[in-house]
């Protein structure tokens, strides 16, 4: 079971708002036992994909310095099961940003129906944990690239978005078979 | 229009019950916000959104986390607050009674100081009330 | 059976609590992903443990009633600790309240007397039949199936 619980960026404005579409199909592993005969797309799953979209949004307004993870989710609240076959559209929008961390409110709609509205916080771990970035630099740019984060990333203003500097020399570095540049990860006190 | 201590009080109370889960009745003004309500790190992080938002104000982080103070060795000898750090602690939180813990000003028995009431009177000195 | 995140249930009061275990097992495939250099059970998924171990609870309980048993709402569910791979988890649910649609369970995980997350979900309850007329004769289907796993969770299982 691989971990990417959205599958493209239809809308991505900088640290604003995300639109993200999941589609759900009979195949996945969730289903292989789950609710055999009435395969529902776990509400767990649900809340993950609405994560990645809002923790993408928000981790790109540090050029993905932060490393951001899941820490609380206040509310989550669903009105019907998502099933296959369905189409899953997350929309998250950022609430807040502080230096530890950051919250956020995403929505799950199945065309024009509310499906779920989650809140949830976001920490920024720090140097308690190991060191260094939670994904290899060029791994990472390449699986925001496939969602297409950069294919429709603007500013609020509307000027297209690039991979971070950092990235795009990772990504430069890979191809000239250069070893990779030092993290860029943000000590404490920061 | 003044905002009066009751609607502190239970706009505090009502964005303390939505982030940690707990009931009306346990949200006394006595109350410890670690010990009795079992507000951990991340809570702190929501509590302060839904204040910001209640009241329309700003919580910088250093004004209910004195992190700075209490990791700082001009203020901390052998796990304790020195006289200088606790003038101030009481400085940037004068809404905090800090006469129990200056009896032992243990850096481990800070996060369990702040009331209820303490983040009400905080509140108050930012709306005027 | 690879989406069952418990491994087996120890205790099971009906209408009260029960109790499951999990071990993080360093083969699970999402920790490629959760992270590449940092694995760690993702926080969804120790909800959905969480979520599965109140669903058993609840069937058992009401004697499989109801066929499909889904998650409506989870409430402050907060994250305290990471889960490495080896280590197991105590998954813990005890019901709040019930009413003929809806359950509301208090949850929590702990890893060696830790609470590594902890909350509150609202279940909710009802038959195929119910709401899709056409489906009324896989609630019989589902129900057996979902009698079976919990036997093999839980050989002890009234039946």
């Amino acid at each position: 079971m691989r971990w990417f619980w959205i599958d493209r960026f239809e809308q991505f404005v900088r640290g604003t708002r995300a639109v993200a579409v999941k589609a759900v199909a009979m195949s996945e592993e969730q289903f292989d036992d789950y609710s055999p005969g009435y395969p529902v797309m776990p509400a767990s799953l649900v809340i993950e994909g609405m994560a990645q979209t809002a923790g993408l949004l928000i981790g790109e307004m540090s050029g993905f310095e932060h490393r951001v993870v899941l820490a609380k989710i206040g509310k989550a609240v669903f009105q019907f099961p998502a099933r296959p076959g369905d189409m899953l559209r997350y929309t998250a929008t950022i609430l807040d940003v502080k230096t530890d961390g950051a919250m956020a409110s995403i929505t799950s709609h199945i065309g024009d129906r509310l499906q779920g509205e989650v809140e949830m916080m976001f920490a920024f771990l720090d140097d308690r944990f190991p060191p260094g970035p939670l994904f290899d630099p060029v791994d990472f740019a390449e699986m925001v690239l496939a969602f297409g984060m950069y294919d429709v990333g603007v500013t609020p203003d509307g000027q297209p978005i690039e991979l971070p500097p950092f990235y795009a020399q990772a990504q430069r570095d890979a191809e000239q078979g250069y070893p990779p540049t030092p993290s860029p990860v943000i000590a404490s006190g920061r | 229009m003044a905002v009066t201590k009751d609607e502190v009080f239970n706009k505090v109370r009502t964005a303390l019950v939505d982030a940690l889960g707990v009931d009306e009745e346990e949200v006394t003004p006595q109350a410890t916000m670690v010990g009795d309500l079992g507000a951990e790190s991340i809570d702190f992080l929501d509590i302060v959104f839904k204040l910001e938002k209640a009241f329309g104000i700003e919580i910088p982080r250093k004004e209910l986390s004195p992190e700075d103070i209490l990791t700082n060795a001009d203020y901390v000898q052998d796990g304790k607050v020195t006289p200088a750090g606790l003038a101030e602690l009481k400085r940037r939180m004068s809404f905090v009674d800090f006469s129990k813990f200056e009896s032992d000003p243990q850096v481990r028995n800070f996060s369990n100081l702040l009331t209820v009431g303490d983040l009400c009177r905080y509140v108050e000195s930012k709306v005027g009330a | 059976m690879r989406f069952c995140l418990l491994d087996r249930i120890t205790e099971l009061e009906p209408g009260v609590k029960i109790r499951a275990v999990k071990r993080l097992r360093p083969d699970e495939d999402y920790l490629e992903d959760h992270f590449p250099r940092f694995p760690v059970m993702p926080g969804v998924l120790m909800l959905e443990a969480m979520y599965q171990a109140s669903a058993w609870l609840v069937r058992q309980s009401e004697g499989f009633a109801h066929s499909v048993v889904i998650l409506k709402e989870a409430r402050n569910i907060k994250y305290a600790d990471f889960i490495t791979p080896g280590q197991e988890l105590v998954v813990t649910a005890e019901i709040l309240k019930q009413d003929a649609a809806t359950t509301t369970l208090k949850a929590q995980a702990t890893i060696e007397d830790r609470v590594a997350v902890n909350g509150r979900l609202v279940l909710e309850r009802f038959n195929l039949a119910d709401r899709r007329p056409t489906r009324a004769g896989t609630d019989p289907y589902l129900r057996n199936e979902l009698r079976q796993v919990l036997s093999r969770l839980l050989p002890a299982a009234p039946k």
